[in-house]
């Protein structure tokens, strides 16, 4: 019966498309095969060559992400891995944007070829890195969402810096698939079909593979070679398709969990369903949007929306999901390393936390240059910097110990803030109470982004409860209510308006607008979140070892996971409020605390607090000073500051 | 007074059943073998009467209580359960894993106290792993692993031990030595055991009761000694064996 599903959303997308067509072009004028250019109306030509290859293309772009997506979750490991995981998307948007901005010339040949480069460069860092660890999952998935958020952040700086350049590049980051010729679905179709048949020669390997290092090398496969080729398989796919259409969300990390959640178990069935799940997803997105626009509706990109179709099947679905066989570490990403006195270490970081803060609020850049501020400016001024020193610190505290408890709980490399669509929510919030509340102060913006982030986490405590809370499959809902969240906001971010540009400037995070109350709440529930980690310090110890020995010494999983997932939703609400949606400080802060040792939950989480906080100071110090007099958006300076940070030390670790 | 009754217990998993309707009393104060053929429920009927999983039929009182009316910290500090395969605990110490036993008693916050400190030494003592206290987990080799979460569970103070497959990864010096410690705890201080073996020998030598399953029923449940007879073993496994004495002690071997 499930199957149906299928079937009910192929006829779904079917009909979308050609009530889209049948309005552009009564069924009588349909041109008639052979077509000759040269004898078709206008309108006979906007439907065979514009139409029908973009309901082609909408097909084969799907299905190549959803195989995409399902190559990098089986080689991965990871139910949340997707084709943006390895940074190639964001790459392949950077050589774009960059191209766009500082030489236009080279995008006289299309996009393609600029693009491609740019998702090579992104996927050869990554395995550069990953290779000296023979591609262990982790170490790719770290990798990869490194080398993707610097790519994004670049590109969004970029983006900032040159505002009348936003709208077409918006459009193109939401993913267009407006065509005007057969070309783009005939260079999908000679990639996805050879696609196709490797990773079916794959799936045996990819199978071995997942009976872990000692179970893979036993039966005499050799690791690295399979992993290298499968990535590579994955990227160039999806490195297609952002190249074809741009970024497209979501559907790579939504297709195999639909397929999974529809009771494709093993590894073969879902390579090959995947894609067809994709396909059905892009469609029935691409469909909904040309039927809108058939009705007189707005025109928008249909990569930004895919999580209106499928963040809400995504969430219905999964339920039904199969529990996932927990992952395991491997020895190339086994840390086995520990700091030797993580006290000192810890002192230390608060040290630097401290003199970083001492040092931001008195020194800068002046209008006679770098220097500590003018006795006589301090009265006016140290008031205003000390708000936003302390915001930021602050909000970075939060944010990285939400990462942290989120990472304990779920042993998922990936597990971010963001994970959470609490992020996502907020995020909406603040779109939508700027673009219905002319000139909405603080307090409405205020209250409209945490009533959006309460609604997501209101629906994940929902699902939560409903669900028997495997951290897994919170994630993914978590990760689905985000979507559909981002893909509202990206319609409204697509539409025509000058106060996009306003949403922007906040998405990219700032901490220079905070009132001295907000502040000083924010600093407060820091501390109170720094308390509330140390209580929960042998619970934090407890979880990581999974349902079985939690039971065993009696603690109460269900609620444990409950308190601390609202917990992390509340600490990032918190922050995004007031300082915007910064949150992948915490997901590089725990990395970088445990990458610096600090292996047991009370140092782990701490560390990662402290962390936190070090970088949005640093962050907050550099969007200060970096274009003097003007502020940049801090969270991009987090983003600029923490990635190449925690790249040394994994390299540093590698080369150990 | 019994330690565990079960009256009507049946487990279900989707398209399945694994454990059906089983009535069965075990008694305290002694070492009770589980034992069966790979896949006939010993494992299964653990997690059940352990209350790590909840029986899909049937009742499960545990020293005169349903189980399902103990509070998880409550039933931890009477009652431990070792699972058969430990998870990987990362980035953790030997000592560090063994005081984790301490969290039933202690909770999130409660001060760890001279007699925490104390049940965890006497616990690292008891399983020799005294040497390793300071040795990350996950670098252990498969004995010394099994041994240290041994200690975790006798930290626990629990006077009613579940263990599924303690000795599967133990020399034989080692193996005498954990059952030698459960046997007596059992015959000395008033403790409970039920434990999942294999190895039939050893099971003669150091249980006081048995019960079998086959295929998720019920096929023996008595003394050690009405385990070992050609009889019963060829109607538990299948197979023909011989049993014969040494020293008063029985011992089974494939015909
Ligand atoms: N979650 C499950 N789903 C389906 N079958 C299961 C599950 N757990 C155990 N089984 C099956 O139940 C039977 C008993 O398992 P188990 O109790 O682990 O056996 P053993 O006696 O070897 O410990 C086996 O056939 C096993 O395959
Ligand atoms: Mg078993």
């Amino acid at each position: 019966m499930n199957r149906m599903i299928l079937v009910g959303g192929a006829v779904a997308a079917l009909a979308l498309w050609t009530i889209a067509a049948l309005s552009a072009l009564p069924l009588a004028e349909w041109p008639a095969l052979p077509w000759r250019i040269d004898g078709m109306s206008v309108g006979q030509i906007l439907l065979a060559y514009g139409l029908m290859p973009r309901g082609v293309l909408a097909l084969l772009a799907g299905a190549a992400l959803g195989l995409a997506g399902a190559l990098m979750q089986a080689v991965l490991r990871n139910p949340l891995a997707d084709p943006t995981t390895l940074g190639t998307a964001s790459g392949a948007q950077l050589a774009i944007v960059a191209a766009t901005i500082h030489a236009p010339g080279w995008l006289a040949g299309g996009n393609l070829p600029v693009a491609l480069a740019g998702a090579g460069a992104a996927t050869f860092l990554v395995m550069a890195l990953g290779a000296r660890r023979g591609f262990a999952p982790v170490t790719v998935t770290i990798a990869g969402m490194l080398v993707g958020l610097m790519a994004s952040a670049l590109a969004t700086a970029m983006t900032l810096a040159q505002g009348h350049y936003l709208l077409s590049l918006v459009m193109w980051n939401g993913g267009a698939l407006a065509q005007v010729d057969w070309s783009g679905s005939r260079n999908m179709a000679l990639a996805l079909v050879p696609a196709l048949v490797a990773a079916a020669a794959l799936a045996r390997p990819l199978m071995v593979m997942s009976l872990g290092p000692e179970g893979a090398h036993g039966l005499g496969l050799r690791l690295a070679p399979l992993r290298f080729a499968t990535l590579l398989l994955a990227v160039a796919l999806s490195a297609m398709v952002s190249a074809q259409v741009g970024l497209v969300g979501f559907v790579g990390l939504a297709a195999p969990a639909i397929v999974r959640s529809l009771g494709a178990r093993t590894l073969l069935q879902r390579l090959m369903l995947a894609p067809l799940a994709g396909a059905l997803v892009l469609s029935l997105a691409d469909g909904l949007l040309l039927a809108l626009a058939a009705a007189g509706g707005p025109s928008l990109p249909t990569g930004a929306l895919t999580g209106l179709i499928g963040g809400p099947l995504l969430i219905w679905l999964l339920p039904r999901m199969k529990a996932q066989v927990p992952q395991q570490t491997e020895a190339g990403d086994r840390r086995g390393h520990r700091a030797p006195r993580p006290a000192r270490l810890l002192a230390g970081l608060a040290a630097a936390c401290l003199a970083l803060g001492l040092l931001t609020l008195f020194g800068g850049r002046g209008p006679g240059g770098w220097g500590f501020i003018a006795p006589e400016l301090r009265e006016t001024f140290l008031p205003l910097r000390a708000t936003a020193i302390l915001a930021a610190a602050s909000a970075g505290a939060l944010l990285a110990g939400a990462g942290a408890i989120l990472q304990r709980l779920t042993a998922n490399p990936m597990a971010a803030p963001e994970v959470l669509g609490v992020t996502g929510g907020a995020s909406l919030g603040y779109a939508v109470t700027v673009m219905a509340v002319d000139g909405a102060g603080p307090l409405m913006l205020a209250l409209g982004t945490s009533a959006g982030g309460a609604l997501a986490l209101a629906g994940l405590a929902g699902f939560a409860m409903r669900a028997d809370l495997a951290p897994a499959r919170l994630l993914l809902a978590g990760l689905a209510i985000g979507a559909l969240a981002s893909a509202v906001l990206g319609a409204i971010m697509a539409s025509d308006d000058r106060r996009a540009w306003v949403i922007l400037g906040w998405l990219a995070g700032s901490a220079s607008q905070v009132s001295a109350l907000g502040a000083a709440a924010l600093a407060g529930l820091a501390l109170a979140l720094l308390a509330v980690l140390a209580a929960s310090a042998r619970v934090l110890e407890i979880l990581p070892l999974g349902t079985e020995v939690g039971r065993a010494l009696g603690l109460p999983l269900a609620r444990v996971r409950l308190g601390l997932i609202l917990l992390a939703g509340l600490a990032t609400g918190a922050a995004t409020m007031l300082v915007g949606p910064v949150s992948f400080v915490g997901l590089m802060a725990p990395h970088l605390a445990r990458a610096m040792g600090l292996a047991r939950a009370v140092p782990f989480c701490t560390g990662s607090w402290l962390l936190g906080a070090v970088l949005m100071l640093l962050a907050a110090f550099g969007a200060r000073t970096a274009s003097y007099p003007y502020d940049l958006p801090l969270g991009l300076f987090a983003t600029l500051i923490g990635t190449p940070w925690l790249f040394i030390l994994l390299v540093k670790r590698t080369s150990a | 007074m019994t330690l565990f009754t079960l009256s009507g217990v049946t487990y279900d998993v989707p398209g399945r059943r694994l454990i059906e309707r089983l009535d069965l009393t075990i008694r305290p104060g002694m070492v009770t073998a589980l034992i069966g053929r790979n896949g006939s429920g010993k494992s299964t009927l653990l997690k059940l009467i352990s209350g790590q999983n909840r029986p899909s039929a049937g009742r499960i009182a545990y020293a005169g209580r349903d189980l399902a009316d103990w509070a998880p910290r409550e039933l931890a500090r009477d009652l431990a359960y070792l699972p058969q395969v430990t998870p990987p605990a990362e980035g953790m110490l030997v000592e560090e894993l063994v005081a984790l036993g301490r969290f039933p008693w202690r909770g999130a916050l409660g001060r760890f106290r001279a007699e925490d400190h104390a049940a965890v030494d006497a616990a690292i003592r008891r399983c020799s792993v005294g040497h390793l206290r300071h040795r990350l987990v996950d670098t252990l080799s498969g004995g010394e692993r099994q041994r240290s979460w041994i200690a975790m569970m006798l930290a626990q103070g629990a006077r009613t031990l579940l263990l599924d497959e303690p000795i599967s990864a133990l020399d034989v010096a080692h193996q005498v030595e954990v059952l030698d410690l459960v046997h007596g705890m059992c015959r000395d201080e008033g403790f409970s055991a039920i434990v999942v073996l294999h190895d039939l020998n050893m099971a003669a030598r150091y249980c006081d009761h048995v019960v079998a399953l086959g295929a998720g029923r019920l096929l023996l449940d008595g003394p050690i000694g009405a385990l070992m007879t050609p009889e019963a073993l060829l109607s538990i496994y299948g197979l023909p064996m011989h049993v014969a004495a040494h020293e008063g002690h029985a011992f089974a071997l494939p015909r």
